[in-house]
């Protein structure tokens, strides 16, 4: 029984280091900042990406005539107003825009460059509308109420799983897990259109998105951005949508062009 | 206290310890669990396109080749209405852009818990699918493909990343846009909570001209849908309907193209579909309409110029190996020398169809051993082509036939030595033709012949019956059919790798051919085109009656065009130059060697003006 004890004991001690080290890392060292998110970041997101248009094609690549809506839960009133969409009159109020907001900037057939504006900060630009998207992994700053609203970004490791974004094996050493997921929540809204043909969202529009980056056998990159547009004035259920952009080597074909509206 | 209770104790305390300090989570250390029932999501993207959708005509924003385009052109759905087309499989990954839902389970190790694999039993149209994930090979290039594919998988942190090859040909739209038996898939299936974001990219040397990535989104259903058959059994649609019709629009006459360019105010030259159109430049181009419809009319037709090259895969392994690939019940495919060589073992002695080229005889009758512990009884040939008669004499000499030696015949001082040697008579007769110099030595000539229409024989306690094909590509065509293990032996008349070899001056004909194929399917069972029948084709990879069947399809079409322009007075040259076989030369097509698609272009026209 004593040698028991003995073997007990022991390997208590062990399983309190290597846990301790398992869930704390350098217990007992200098406390460090928290890192950064650009530091934590599971992935590079930044350089250059165009757009697939490989999904939904006739209602982006061309604009869709009034009146065709297939797909998009859109309730009766959000069609009373797509049907009196008029490009004419957003051009004469300045809103040729209203296609490039946050809940449909994605699906633009657009080239993409992403860098980081600060440590805590990632900054998405399109050339077609040049629109700049600002995902805060600290505070935001702004008030919202634009195109774009107000983006909270975070990194998520396990999809469901709550994994934490950094760990530490037996040893002590910090392990990073492959994969992950950039998770977006997007609010308040200057209201827009779900498609070039004036469906609406409101500015109550939650916009929920995942960007995945996947790297295929021929070396080809793909950041794949998932969205969910929950939207309570106009929609009659979650609205959601997926597509894909490949990584480009350079901005060659980089053409900042403004927002149109037809 | 036990050494076990020590054990167990020390495992609990280390456990919980573990769970008390760290960080409350158990590290899934695979990745993800996508275990459950998983579901398309009310159909709000490319609703439009699911599946028995997709309009006529509309196949933009998917990268297709010229030959993508002009197969999809010719397409008429009324090839639905065939027998072997109504109950076609779903091809990965077509099958998650289509409605319906699909189970997910895992396959473990019950001793050692390790994951073999993931199981996904989508609602229609795909047997169980398996991916495996205990980082096993793929099969070789002529081993037969699937509506699934042969698929390997890894977890790349969150993401379930999975590699496909061994697909049938299939649709990437259900309006004729197909995509080809050449193609792999890459797909990542990446899990957000009770979501699913499914995205892949084809990558298809045939019908597309670079790769197509393209998105889905499932949700993740708590309960059974419990509804996971879709019954469909082939009928008789059309009755009288002629075997040798397969319904196909000649190119710039399909009738129905402009329906959707009107409904959807789409440009043609969108709806056409290319690699330009998948990219945000491509809305510029429609800027000049009248610059993009003349675009438009020049694609609804082959671009002049040579020939597409062939980019299929070559499913020979040239490595100077003969390769054994058992098929079903006792019969095996030899594949290395030249044409494919069908063994049939058992307790009387091996049946042996084709010899293959003779350049690697030897190797050949060596596999033989290795799955017969008999000799070889009978050989037989099914055409007198030298890349199937070509090891004859070796095989020949290695043989015995015990049967050959017994009553009046052993008056023969040869009786029963060497192995028989069947063909149909004409076969006998193109080899010893006089004036002509013998492809291969007398010991290895047919010396069992036949005449009729059917030869049969009981052989290792199973039916086997010759079937004579004439005028396909010769005029001593065979197929041989062992019915216990359903295996059909085509010889020539079906080739996975090339067009088929019509020697017209042999006696082929693109009517005996299209015939033939017809009496192969003819013989043909299968569940969804997959399984049943196998069929070893002449040259090229295992394959069934879905195959046979495209083959037959892509014949009669080749033959339908060449009539066309007969019909109205073409020479041959300008049928070459319309290059009517444009949609399937870069699959079976060639521009030299012994067998170029101009020479199989004018066999076909010779044989029709004949």
């Amino acid at each position: 029984m004593g040698r028991f004890v003995l073997f007990a004991g022991t390997a208590l001690t062990v399983a309190l280091v290597t846990a301790g080290a398992y869930g704390q890392g350098t217990r007992g060292a200098v406390p460090q900042p928290p890192p950064t998110a650009k530091a934590r970041a599971p992935f590079d997101m930044t350089g250059y990406w165009v757009s697939m248009v490989t999904e939904d094609w006739r209602f982006r690549m061309i604009t869709p005539p009034k009146g065709d809506y297939l797909g998009v839960p859109l309730n009766q009133e959000a069609r009373s107003i797509a049907d009196r969409w008029d490009p004419a009159k957003d051009e004469a109020a300045g809103e040729q825009c209203k296609s490039y907001g946050a809940a449909n900037i994605m699906r633009v057939p657009a080239r993409l460059h992403i860098t980081w504006e600060n440590d805590q900060t990632l900054k998405l630009e399109t050339d077609a509308g040049m629109q700049t998207r600002l995902f805060y992994f600290g505070t935001p700053q702004g008030q919202g109420g634009t195109w774009q609203g107000i983006s909270k970004a975070s990194w998520e490791f396990d999809a469901g799983f709550g994994l934490p974004a950094e760990r530490f094996d037996r040893f002590g050493t910090q392990v990073r897990p492959q994969g992950g997921t950039m998770k977006v929540v997007t609010t308040r809204l200057r209201p827009g259109y779900l498609r070039k043909n004036g469906i609406p969202y409101s500015a109550e529009a939650l916009v929920t998105e995942y960007f995945d980056r996947v790297t295929e056998p021929n070396g080809d990159v793909y950041l794949v951005v998932t969205m969910t547009v929950e939207d309570p004035m106009y929609l009659s259920q979650p609205y959601m949508t997926s597509t894909s952009f490949r990584k480009q080597a350079d901005a060659a074909r980089w053409n900042p062009t403004p927002c149109t509206s037809r | 206290m036990t050494r076990s209770h020590a054990a167990c104790i020390f495992l609990t305390i280390v456990a919980a310890a573990t769970l008390a300090f760290g960080q409350g989570q158990a590290y899934h250390p695979l990745g993800i669990d996508l275990a459950g029932y998983w579901s398309q999501f009310a159909r709000q993207q490319d609703v439009g396109l699911g599946t028995a959708a997709g309009e006529l005509g509309d196949y933009g924003g998917v990268p297709i080749s010229e030959a993508g385009r002009l197969s999809a052109l010719a397409w008429s759905a009324s090839r639905l209405t065939l027998p072997q087309h109504q109950c076609v499989g779903y091809v990965t990954p077509y099958v998650f852009y289509g409605p319906g839902y699909f189970r997910v389970w895992e396959e473990r190790d019950p001793q050692t818990q390790e994951l073999i694999a993931i199981k996904m039993r989508p609602y229609a149209a795909m047997p169980d699918r398996t991916i495996w994930m205990d980082g096993r090979s793929h099969p070789p290039a002529y081993a037969q493909h699937t509506w699934a594919g042969f698929s390997t998988g890894k977890y790349e942190g969150n993401i379930l990343t999975v590699y496909t090859t061994h697909i049938k040909k299939g649709q990437f739209r259900a309006n004729g846009l197909a995509q080809s038996d050449q193609a792999t898939v890459v797909e990542h299936f990446i899990r957000h909570g009770e979501r699913m974001t499914y995205f892949s990219v084809v990558n298809d040397p045939v019908n597309l001209d670079e790769p197509f990535p393209k998105t889905s989104n499932l949700v993740h259903v708590p309960n059974d849908p419990n509804s996971w058959t879709m019954p469909c059994d082939d009928g008789e649609i059309i009755p009288g309907q002629p075997k040798d019709r397969v319904d196909n629009y000649l190119w710039g006459q399909h009738p129905f193209l402009q329906e959707f360019v009107d409904r959807h105010k789409v440009p043609l030259l969108g709806a056409l579909g290319g690699p330009e159109t998948i990219y945000p430049e491509f809305a510029a181009k429609l800027a000049d309409s009248n610059a993009a419809d003349a675009a438009a009319k020049n694609r609804l037709i082959p671009a002049p110029g040579p020939s597409q090259p062939n980019r299929a895969v070559d499913p020979d392994p040239h490595d100077g190996e003969i390769h054994v690939l058992p098929v079903q019940g006792n019969v095996y495919m030899l594949v290395g020398d030249g044409g494919n060589i069908a063994v049939q073992a058992g307790n009387e002695g091996a049946m042996v169809v084709d010899s293959g080229a003779g350049r690697l005889s030897d190797k050949v009758i060596a596999a033989i051993r290795t799955i017969s512990n008999k000799p070889i009884q009978f050989v037989i040939n099914t055409s007198f082509h030298p890349d199937h008669i070509g090891g004859n004499a070796k095989l020949h000499a290695a043989g015995v036939d015990p049967e050959a030696n017994g009553g009046n015949l052993r008056t023969f001082a040869d009786a029963g030595v060497g192995a028989t040697m069947l063909s149909h008579l004409n076969v006998l007769k193109r080899i010893s033709a006089a004036g002509a110099v013998a492809p291969i030595p007398a010991e290895g000539w047919p010396t069992d012949t036949y005449t009729q229409g059917r030869r049969r024989k009981l052989h290792n306690g199973e039916a086997v019956e010759i079937f004579y094909q004439p005028n396909a590509t010769t005029d001593g065509n065979s197929i041989v059919h062992f019915r216990r293990s359903d295996v059909i032996v085509t010889g020539d008349i079906f080739n996975s790798t090339s067009y088929p070899f019509i020697d017209v001056r042999a006696g082929g004909s693109v009517r005996g051919e299209i015939a033939a194929l017809n009496n192969i399917l003819d013989k043909t069972v299968s569940w969804r085109q997959e399984g049943g029948t196998m069929i070893i084709p002449g040259h090229g990879r295992l394959s069934n009656e879905w195959e046979v069947t495209e083959y037959r399809d892509m014949m009669v079409i080749i033959r339908d065009r060449v009539q066309a322009m007969i019909n109205k007075g073409a020479p041959l040259q300008q049928v070459l130059a319309a290059k009517v076989s444009a949609d399937y030369d870069a699959r079976f097509g060639s521009n030299s060697g012994p067998w170029t698609t101009a020479m199989f272009i004018e066999a076909v026209y010779t044989s029709l003006k004949q």
